[in-house]
């Protein structure tokens, strides 16, 4: 085994008064797919770019492969960030080549190997088409490319699906996969759950600039507990009338003509034990649903239903009852 | 260095890839032949024009004959001591002065097909012709005395043509005082008498024994060639300087704004990077002025070729610039100052978010640049001028100034001081500036944001 491809230890940056990341410790072992989960303003990119060497922490410290980030050790890192960007008036070909190059291939080496991605990607087509000249998923996708092109052991990817439509979202969970089947180690930002539920076998949660979770998905299904979700009739306080009852009622972040709780179940008791619970409390149901445990209620019951709130708006998601 | 070159690389194809480029390449030498082309056709085209003057006598028609045939002889002689610089005989240089006194004559007088002006007017309009040496040609103009006496009256259906009438002006004055001389007993000659016999001022160059003994003392092109030469390269750093700004800023900003700063910071130091995107604004405009200069040159041969002997024109320039003592303080002035001012210019690009953002630094970019341009001018005309001595030690005029001051020999221990000057200057604008840049395409600072950015610049870290 060798180094871990990162380590973080109590890093925190601060812009001014503001603290975008505050004691952040993270550990990424070799071969790991960890999801990297948070709103919007969460601080996901300021740490990805403190774990680059892009940004230095204020304090605490980063160790990239064993070493503090840097040039050598960065040529092993594929990292692809959260504002996109390429040179608009080069080529796809050119782009790849250019940063295939800058992360140590030869000349020939770099040709060979963009024309490679790009034929392996459908885009043998766009070989000489200028950036400017492709759509912004298109050029995502080049990016992308760029990313991969020195085959690097360790991928960093900030919000990698954003912008994306569904078939390329599903087309870069593969090259995802298979990635991580060449043996490339992942760490993946994302503000959207389901693709974290779908790939990592490790997530980390951010909220404010915290770390909030940091574990196996099936240790975030546990922490969480089974779950029920009941709608009512707007205005009455579910949490109040269950509460007696010993069970614990949130409101859902969902949006709707009746107000949505989910009922966390304690071990031993059913969604039938919180349902009746309800109707004996004489809450006016409009709505009942076992619920199957999602990372997004996880993130909710961890951070609370501010950040969970923000969380949805951020992903656009709306509500199921 | 890798890495620096394959930024260079990167930017230096990008500009050169560009078409405007390719238009700015071709517009200089494009301008260059097309101007030179008009001002040849246009000198050899200029028409020789009949005038004629109506009197009795001569008197009036051979006084401007006699100042005409003074500014031919002044030209004449011009071109004469131009010849002394090359490679010619007597008597091709007799020739060549012949020449060019006979080529500068424009006007040429006829006999006045007419007394009178009514009878004049059809020769004026061109309706009528008249004959001369050249043919059969309008009348372009025709003086005649007032009925009273007291002027020449100068008719002509193109007043805008003013060279004749001011001729003829300056040779009735001339008339007037000889005339005056004459009543006075002094003789119709006497001005000119006077005029010969005033002492000549002949110009030497004071040197060492030794050096005169060889060289002489005489004025050569070879004494002017090295202030035209370190004024050239003074003027052409600022040239290039000038023309950075917009490449510097807009190259910056293009890349803010296509976000890449984190992928490239990456892959390469931050150091490598400027010096990648320096080097290659560099190079661009290095190639283009090389190009026109290469162009210049080549023109150059070409019109020396075409001259018999003309060859040794260009030979005290190409002496001056092939001399160490020149050159090489001026290639490290050269050097510092481009990075002095490069390293200014792309760290305020950084901070620009937009084009408008960077045309508001643009103004006082120009500004900052015009006090140069000052002082190369003053510095030009007097190099010992005690204001050039004190703007030479100051680091925003050294680069030119110190160029400028080279062919007048100053003190070794100003030069070397003050290329320390300028080497400490540039290296604290390196670092200064790749802290700016670093604040504004890392951290998202803006041009508003300045104080800030130093504020942070300087913060100490912790941990």
């Amino acid at each position: 085994m060798g180094q871990p491809p990162l380590v973080m230890r109590h890093a925190t940056k601060r812009f001014g008064a503001f603290t975008a990341v505050s004691d952040l410790s993270l550990d990424v072992p070799e071969g790991a797919i960890i999801g990297f989960l948070g709103p919007n303003g969460a601080g996901k990119s300021t740490s990805l770019r403190m774990a680059l060497g892009v940004m230095q922490p204020d304090s605490g410290s980063v160790s990239l492969f064993g070493k503090p980030p840097e040039i050598s050790t960065l040529k092993r890192v594929g990292f692809l960030p959260e504002e996109r960007g390429l040179y608009k008036k080069m080529t796809t070909r050119a782009t790849i080549e250019h940063f295939a190059r800058l992360k140590g291939f030869t000349a020939r080496d770099a040709r060979a190997r963009a024309i490679e991605l790009l034929d392996m990607s459908g885009l043998s087509e766009l070989k000489a088409t200028r950036i400017s000249k492709l759509s912004k998923g298109m050029a995502q996708k080049v990016q992308i490319l760029s990313t991969l092109a020195h085959r690097p052991d360790f991928l960093i990817l900030d919000e990698p699906f954003s912008g994306l439509d569904p078939v390329n979202q599903q087309v870069l969970e593969d090259l995802i996969r298979a990635e991580h089947e060449r043996g490339a180690t992942i760490l993946f930002s994302t503000h959207v759950m389901e693709h974290a539920e779908r790939l990592c076998d490790r997530i980390v949660m951010m909220a404010r600039g915290r770390k909030v979770f940091d574990g196996t998905l099936n240790e975030a299904f546990n922490a969480l507990g089974q779950g029920a979700r009941i709608a009512v009739s707007e205005g009455f306080d579910l949490a109040a009338a269950l509460a007696p009852k010993g069970f614990e009622a949130h409101r859902a972040p969902d949006k709707g003509p009746a107000d949505a709780w989910r009922i966390s179940l304690r071990p031993g008791t059913g969604a039938q034990d919180a349902l009746r619970a309800a109707i004996e409390a004489g809450a006016p149901i409009v709505g009942f649903a076992p619920e199957e445990a999602r990372l997004r209620d996880v993130f909710v019951s961890l951070v609370g239903e501010a950040d969970a709130a923000a969380l949805v708006e951020s992903t656009g998601e709306g509500a199921t009852a | 260095m890798r890495n620096v070159y394959l930024i260079f690389r990167r930017d230096y194809l990008g500009y050169v890839k560009a078409w405007g480029f390719w238009l700015s390449l071709a517009a200089v030498p494009l301008f260059m032949l097309i101007g030179g082309t008009f001002a040849i056709f246009a000198a050899k085209s200029s028409p020789v024009r009949y005038y004629a003057v109506v009197e009795s006598g001569s008197v009036y028609a051979d006084a401007i004959d006699a100042e005409f045939a003074r500014d031919e002889a002044d030209i004449g002689n011009q071109a004469r001591d131009m010849a002394e610089g090359m490679d010619l005989t007597d008597d091709q240089r007799d020739q060549l002065r012949d020449n060019a006194a006979a080529s500068s004559r424009k006007f040429i007088r006829v006999p006045a097909p007419a007394t009178a002006i009514d009878d004049l007017r059809p020769y004026l309009l061109g309706q009528q012709l008249v004959s001369g040496p050249l043919g059969d040609k309008p009348l372009f103009a025709v003086f005649i005395p007032s009925s009273d006496g007291t002027s020449l009256e100068y008719w002509s259906d193109d007043v805008s043509v003013s060279g004749l009438r001011w001729q003829a002006e300056a040779a009735m004055r001339r008339l007037a005082r000889q005339q005056a001389f004459s009543e006075a007993g002094l003789g119709d000659n006497f001005l000119d008498t006077v005029d010969d016999s005033a002492l000549t001022v002949p110009a030497h160059r004071i040197r060492t024994v030794a050096e005169q003994t060889t060289a002489g003392s005489a004025v050569t092109m070879a004494d002017k060639a090295p202030v035209y030469v370190a004024g050239g390269l003074a003027y052409f750093l600022w040239l290039m300087i000038f023309s950075i700004i917009q490449y510097l800023l807009m190259g910056t900003i293009e890349e803010r704004s296509n976000k890449i700063f984190d992928t490239l910071l990456t892959s390469v130091k931050l150091p490598e990077l400027l010096a990648g995107k320096l080097l290659a604004v560099f190079a661009v405009t290095s190639t283009m002025m090389l190009s026109w200069g290469l162009f210049a040159f080549g023109a150059s041969l070409f019109a020396t070729s075409q001259i018999p002997g003309g060859a040794s024109l260009l030979s005290p320039f190409l002496a001056a610039f092939a001399n160490p003592a020149i050159i090489i303080p001026g290639l490290i002035s050269f050097l510092l100052g481009y990075i002095m001012y490069g390293m200014i210019f792309m760290a305020l690009g950084s901070l620009c978010d937009t084009i408008q953002e960077a045309q508001t630094l643009l103004s006082p970019m120009m500004i900052l640049l015009m006090l140069p341009m000052f002082a190369i001018f003053i510095a030009f005309q007097d190099p010992g001028s005690p204001v050039i001595d004190i703007a030479s030690w100051i680091p925003v005029f050294t680069p030119f100034l110190l160029i400028l001051r080279m062919p007048h020999n100053p003190p070794m221990w100003e030069i070397i001081a003050q290329m320390l000057i300028m080497a400490v200057t540039a290296a604290t604008i390196l670092w200064l500036a790749t802290k700016v840049y670093r604040a504004g395409a890392i951290h998202g600072a803006g041009i508003g944001d300045l104080g800030g950015v130093f504020k942070r610049m300087f913060r100490r870290k912790k941990g």
